[in-house]
């Protein structure tokens, strides 16, 4: 094996074993202490080695989801369908809040599909390390692991669902264009927020499990927040609430989603800047934040 | 161990079956003639409490007079509201070195199994300290990986956890097969084997990697004689490698045979520490009493 204890086997001088406590006896030998939260360097490199868990915990994931079913891995498309068909009898024919909306088909399904990309990985998040308490008592590993995969687990989730929604973007009349291609680094920018909040509820959950109940409710609000059937800049006559509405980052992300695939909603270099800087701020805020508990997570 | 192990109707004493650890297995006294090596693990004043969520106070429900009917309403709020702390380990302090192989006997409830995650690390102490040297695994039987992937796919997400890569897993993929002795089932999600197969699966994955410090939770009272057998092969495997191992078991003959040492624990504290003959025969005095 490794050299594991540099003490072993050298001549030990000082006063004999059992008379030295606890502390100095490990030291003398070599040995860690257990259960304390390792430094953000030394677990960031940890992870970063760990890397092939995350992604075999992400793709089990996302494969189990549906395998309770007959259709099994077909769901993963028609469940977004029938979601983007009751939004579409809900707003799009009873209620019609198209107003400042020209294609509004596709300005709802770009909306339902990247709003349930974001709401997934929060309420998951939420459940990662209360929902695998088995696992993290049973194997040693980073627990931040668990959040992260959650985030790459929507990702994968995310590809058959965005390959429905080009398609029916095209079919109603929506011009295939170059932009398109940029819904790659769109998504890239809202997987770094989704693991930002994942590690962020994940953390929240853990240390106080009641808060899982008010997620729902949490997601259910944004919902209404972000302009995913309705235009923010038409219905928010307000400027301050307009503002605050298209400025926060979920409605910013399903905007800058829907500026690269339809016509009418411009591309504007600000808004990826901005978009950029809540999902590196998510992200860093969200790790740091999980990873002072480290240490804490699996007690009950 | 309350807590953590909602199927303890399964702890049984399994000393009337578990029996069929081969004769000579490092037998206690033989080990006791090497010297010990340095020290690999060290618990010092350990304590482990942990909330039971939606538990509630505990209230007389047997004793005392019947309380009356708004008391009553009163009380039942209570009881599904709030957290109830269990001490599972009060202090426990010791030493182990490389080479030694110890036993944790004890009644159920006691906080054997607690200890043992404790000092793999997987449950955080809440006062107190442990230290150890190099890489340490627990076994389990009631760890599942994900029930709904195959066992294919949990050898690997088990091996990746271990700190494998990837290719160190698909060189060993054969061997957790065969040891496991699950043939053709491996190819089928874990929610469709025994509970014997997933344990032995289960077995198979975390031996891949040989640690440092083996601690193995009553994972020789499944399967059949043949499994058992080559479960305390493994054990040696470990202990030649100048490792530690740690058994949990409620089968006292499994003690004795495996290891050399032994630690008694009543109430989650050590009533007793030393050769691993001499502490079962005082806690199987105890428990006839």
């Amino acid at each position: 094996m490794r050299s594991r204890h540099p003490g072993s086997g050298a001549p030990v001088s000082g006063p004999p074993d059992d008379e030295l406590d606890a502390a100095a006896l490990a030291e003398r030998y070599g040995l860690e202490r257990i259960g304390a939260r390792p430094a953000l360097i030394p677990y960031v490199r940890d992870i970063w080695q760990r890397r092939h868990f995350l992604w075999t915990l992400a793709s089990g994931r996302a494969y189990t989801r549906n395998t309770d079913n007959y259709l099994g891995q077909v769901w993963s498309i028609l469940n977004p369908l029938l979601l983007a068909g009751t939004y579409y009898l809900v707003f799009g024919v009873l209620l019609t809040t198209r107003g400042g909306t020209q294609n509004y088909v596709a300005f709802l399904t770009t909306g339902i599909f990247i709003f349930s990309f974001i709401s997934t990985a929060i309420s998951s998040g939420a459940s990662a390390i209360t929902g695998n308490l088995s696992l993290v008592r049973a194997l040693h590993f980073p627990r931040a692991l668990l959040p992260l995969s959650i985030a790459v687990a929507e990702l994968i989730n995310l590809i058959p669902t965005i390959v429905v929604m080009l398609l029916i973007i095209a079919l109603s009349g929506e011009p295939i264009t170059w932009t398109w291609l940029l819904l790659v680094p769109a998504v890239a920018m809202i997987t770094l927020f989704n693991a930002g909040c994942a590690l962020i509820t994940a953390r929240i959950v853990a240390t106080a499990r009641d808060v899982r109940n008010l997620i729902p409710v949490g997601t259910r609000l944004l919902r209404y927040f972000s302009g995913v059937f309705y235009s923010i800049d038409y219905y928010a006559t307000d400027s301050l609430a307009s503002l605050v509405l298209a400025y926060q980052p979920v409605a910013l992300y399903i905007d800058i989603v829907r500026s690269c695939v339809l016509v009418e909603t411009p591309l504007q270099a600000h808004l990826w800047w901005l978009g950029a800087g809540w999902a590196v701020l998510f992200s860093v805020v969200g790790f740091i934040m999980f990873w002072r508990a480290e240490e804490r997570y699996g007690r009950d | 161990m309350a807590g953590t192990d909602p199927r303890r109707f399964e702890e049984i004493d399994f000393e009337a079956d578990a029996t069929d650890v081969p004769e000579g297995a490092a037998p206690g006294s033989e080990a006791h003639e090497s010297p010990l090596g340095p020290p690999s693990l060290i618990v010092d004043d350990l304590h482990i409490r942990y909330r039971i969520v939606g538990a509630g106070k505990r209230q007389a429900v047997t004793d005392g007079p019947a309380p009356g009917r708004v008391r009553r309403l009163l009380n039942r709020g209570g009881q599904h509201v709030g957290a109830t702390e269990v001490h599972a380990v009060r202090g426990v302090s010791f030493v182990a070195h490389t080479g030694e192989s110890i036993g944790i006997v004890g009644r159920n409830g006691a906080g054997k199994s607690t200890l043992l995650r404790a000092i793999a690390g997987l449950i955080p102490p809440s006062q107190g300290a442990v230290y150890v040297g190099g890489t340490s695994s627990l076994l389990g039987v009631n760890a599942a990986l994900m029930s709904s992937l195959t066992g294919e796919r949990n050898i690997m997400l088990g091996g990746l956890a271990l700190g494998l890569t990837p290719q160190q897993v698909r060189e060993r993929f054969d061997d957790i097969v065969e040891f496991a002795g699950i043939g053709e089932f491996v190819y089928m999600p874990m929610k469709a084997y025994s509970s014997g197969m997933a344990a032995r699966l289960r077995f198979a994955i975390s031996t891949a990697a040989i640690p440092d410090v083996l601690m193995i939770d009553e994972a020789l009272a499944t399967g059949d004689a043949e499994f058992r057998a080559r479960s305390s092969e493994k054990i040696r495997e470990v202990k030649d490698h100048a490792g530690t191992v740690f058994l949990v078991s409620h089968s006292n003959k499994a003690i004795t045979q495996m290891c050399d040492r032994a630690l008694w624990i009543e109430q989650g504290e050590i009533i007793m520490d030393g050769p691993s003959d001499e502490v079962v025969a005082a806690y199987a005095k105890s428990l006839k009493r």
